[in-house]
């Protein structure tokens, strides 16, 4: 490969299309997430919450024909699963590291055995009855070649996350609300004293990641697949966490590092025509991922080994 | 201290009999809700975990990844290191076993012994990075280890594909891209005949016991006990704790690594693209339900490999499927980890203090 045809692939519109458009699972829950742990509640059930909201989203829109009917079945459910969490680790005392991974294991286990039990398949189901969210065309897009390749004609829900991570954004930085948020993740006995509720902040909080979680899970099997497979989610969840991480609970930077992420997946997609074996490329987006903490990192190097 | 003990071991006691009555109602109803019998399916599972020599062979085949896991997780959090990548690790000690297995001939006891040393070494190499990043640069190791799960995944099935098979592509489906199938002489020996229950018990039990012995007896392992408590605290009482921690993090990813070459050498024999069924993360639920304690770890292990292999005989004795078992682990995980001390106290906290109101009442 030339260098051009390098770049060429590199910039390609359908590329970036793509990116734009698998980052939305991850901006949805990576930009919920982040009021989670920005109240300091350690929590990596995103797994659990995006899995089993993409079952209910498929089975949703099955049995109701809408696809808006999926998403709402979905936010319910990932609703619950958080509650269940928040159940478990707020009011029960349980270890959050140990209910996580029991929840990402279980959801597993209960979304392979509901499709099991309601639709008699074992590991997929792909059916047009699975009605997928509809794109969205802007017509004064049409005029500008490249970007409208790349923003035009999306599915809602993919509008919907950038929006959301906006929207989000004046919520944490610019109100009350967000600052308490804040306060709470910064000093949680500081917080208290000052008089915040921080049992309520958390539990809030923690509803509200479940119920984008699940909408985010939404968007995999309604995307225009019209199917759900067990394990759909395939380290979504990680990756969301991955990038509250690298972003630092900032909505915009967890949705620029979503969109990071979702490129490396992205590149993927065309590279495998040139005969680069998919494994490899299939490691990309956590390779990235590796590599962007690193970088961030940077500046606590020392010369010499600390902990 | 001598009542304090048995208080402790009280409490430990009325834990995991409130969570396995819990447990045992919330598994009654989802077997319910099924249409089928609780009884039905108790019995069928320990028919299929004891019913016959070779249904305990398959208990004891089950319970031995689970006990390996669990020690290389016991090691991590004992020692306050987030090793997330027992997965990863497993994948790496899986493939290289099966390597060390299929193109080195020697006689049978050293074959074994370097082919499980071959599979902890790989293991072990895997943990290098993220260790290496987390000392160097503060990385946080929870998520390195974490996305080196699926690159390991990755790699490990791009290694067979490309380097071991040749690229031939012509193989479809995950189940038939695979490593040649190891020599004789590198396989464990089987201690139930029929059944792939291997001598890799005794290594699992073995390796528990070094580890209770370690952690109870040895300064290094008390330290690495004080730094997994409270780092800072312990950094101040004179603990080397980078030493500790490098050390103790590549020990962890020995024994996961053991863990896969044991799975390959024991039972599978040849290494399979996607084989794991998560035993890493089998291994750590199974280390929180024992609490850490490698000694309970031995039966608790045994206990998970009772259901795995109960379940699998339920799966065809009746209409359940065998994840409903997986299930009903989850609600045992997640009620076990649920602190009933802390709650015990704050109940009574709370009783006193009604009286005490009571009593300025009256």
């Amino acid at each position: 490969m030339s260098l051009a045809e390098v770049l060429s692939v590199l910039f390609d519109s359908m590329i970036f299309a793509a990116a734009f458009r698998m980052a939305t699972p991850m901006v949805l829950a990576g930009v919920s997430g982040a009021f989670s742990r920005s109240t300091g509640v350690f929590n990596i059930a995103f797994e659990c919450f995006m899995l089993t909201g993409a079952f209910f989203a498929a089975a949703g829109s099955y049995f109701s024909g809408s696809p808006y009917i999926g998403a709402l079945c979905a936010m319910i459910v990932g609703m619950l699963m958080a509650a269940l969490f928040g159940l478990c680790v707020f009011v029960l005392k349980a270890n959050p590291m140990i209910i996580s991974i029991a929840l990402n294991s279980g959801a597993w286990a209960m979304t392979t055995l509901l499709l099991l039990k309601i639709f008699k398949i074992r590991g997929r189901i792909l059916d047009p009855r699975i009605k997928n969210y509809t794109p969205i065309h802007f017509e004064f897009l049409e005029n500008i070649p490249y970007l409208n390749e790349i923003f035009n004609d999306q599915l809602g829900i993919v509008y919907f996350a950038y929006i959301f991570a906006i929207v989000c954004y004046i919520v944490m930085y610019k109100t009350y609300f967000g600052l308490r948020l804040r306060g709470i993740g910064i000093n949680a006995v500081g917080a208290q004293t000052a008089g915040v509720n921080i049992s309520r902040y958390r539990w809030v909080t923690l509803l509200f990641m479940g119920m984008f979680s699940g909408l985010a899970g939404s968007y995999m099997p309604l995307s225009g697949l019209s199917m759900f497979s067990e394990s759909m989610t395939s380290g979504r969840g990680f990756l969301s966490f991955a990038a509250i991480l690298v972003g630092k609970g900032n909505p915009i930077k967890i949705a620029l590092v979503s969109l990071l992420f979702a490129y490396a997946d992205a590149l993927t997609l065309t590279l495998t025509s040139y005969g680069l074996p998919t494994q490899i490329l299939h490691t990309l987006p956590y390779v990235a991922v590796i590599l962007v903490m690193f970088f961030s990192c940077l500046r606590f190097f020392k010369g010499s080994a600390e902990i | 201290m001598k009542l304090n003990l048995s208080e402790h071991s009280r409490i430990t006691l009325v834990k995991y009999l409130i969570s396995f009555i819990l447990t045992m109602v919330l598994g009654g109803l989802l077997v319910l809700v099924q249409g089928e019998s609780p009884v039905e399916a108790v019995k069928a599972i320990v028919v299929g975990a004891f019913g016959s020599k070779i249904n305990i062979g398959n208990s004891i085949r089950w319970s031995i990844p689970c006990m390996i896991a669990g020690a290389a997780a016991t090691v991590a959090f004992r020692s306050g290191v987030m090793n997330l990548g027992l997965e990863g690790q497993i994948y790496f000690g899986a493939i290289s076993g099966a390597l060390a297995g299929a193109y080195v001939s020697l006689p049978h006891v050293p074959h074994v012994v370097i082919c499980i040393v071959a599979a902890g070494l790989a293991g072990a190499l895997y943990t290098l990075l993220p260790a290496f990043l987390r000392l160097f640069f503060k990385v946080d190791e929870m998520i390195t280890t974490l996305m080196l799960n699926f690159v390991a995944t990755l790699m490990t099935e791009y290694i067979t594909i490309w380097f071991i098979m040749g690229g031939n592509m012509s193989a479809n489906g995950s189940a038939s891209i695979a490593t040649p199938q190891i020599s004789r002489t590198a396989e464990l020996s089987t201690i139930v005949k029929g059944t792939t229950a291997n001598t890799g018990f005794f290594i699992g039990v073995t390796t528990l016991l070094l580890i209770a012995f370690f952690f109870k007896y040895t300064v290094q392992g008390y330290s690495a006990r004080q730094a997994g408590q409270n780092m800072s605290f312990a950094k101040v009482g004179g603990v080397n704790v980078l030493r500790n921690y490098i050390s103790m993090f590549l020990v962890s990813g020995f024994i996961a690594g053991m863990c896969g070459g044991i799975e390959v050498s024991g039972s599978y024999h040849r290494f399979t693209a996607n084989f794991s069924p998560n035993l890493g993360w089998e291994g750590m639920m199974v280390t929180r339900v024992a609490e850490n304690n490698p000694i309970a770890l031995i039966f608790v292990s045994f206990i998970w490999g009772v259901l795995k292999a109960g379940s699998m005989h339920m799966e065809r004795v009746t209409t359940l499927n065998r994840l409903t078992v997986n299930l009903i682990q989850m609600f045992f995980v997640i009620l076990v980890s649920i602190d009933y001390d802390l709650l015990f106290r704050a109940a009574q906290e709370k009783f006193r203090k009604r009286r005490e109101k009571k009593e300025v009442a009256l």
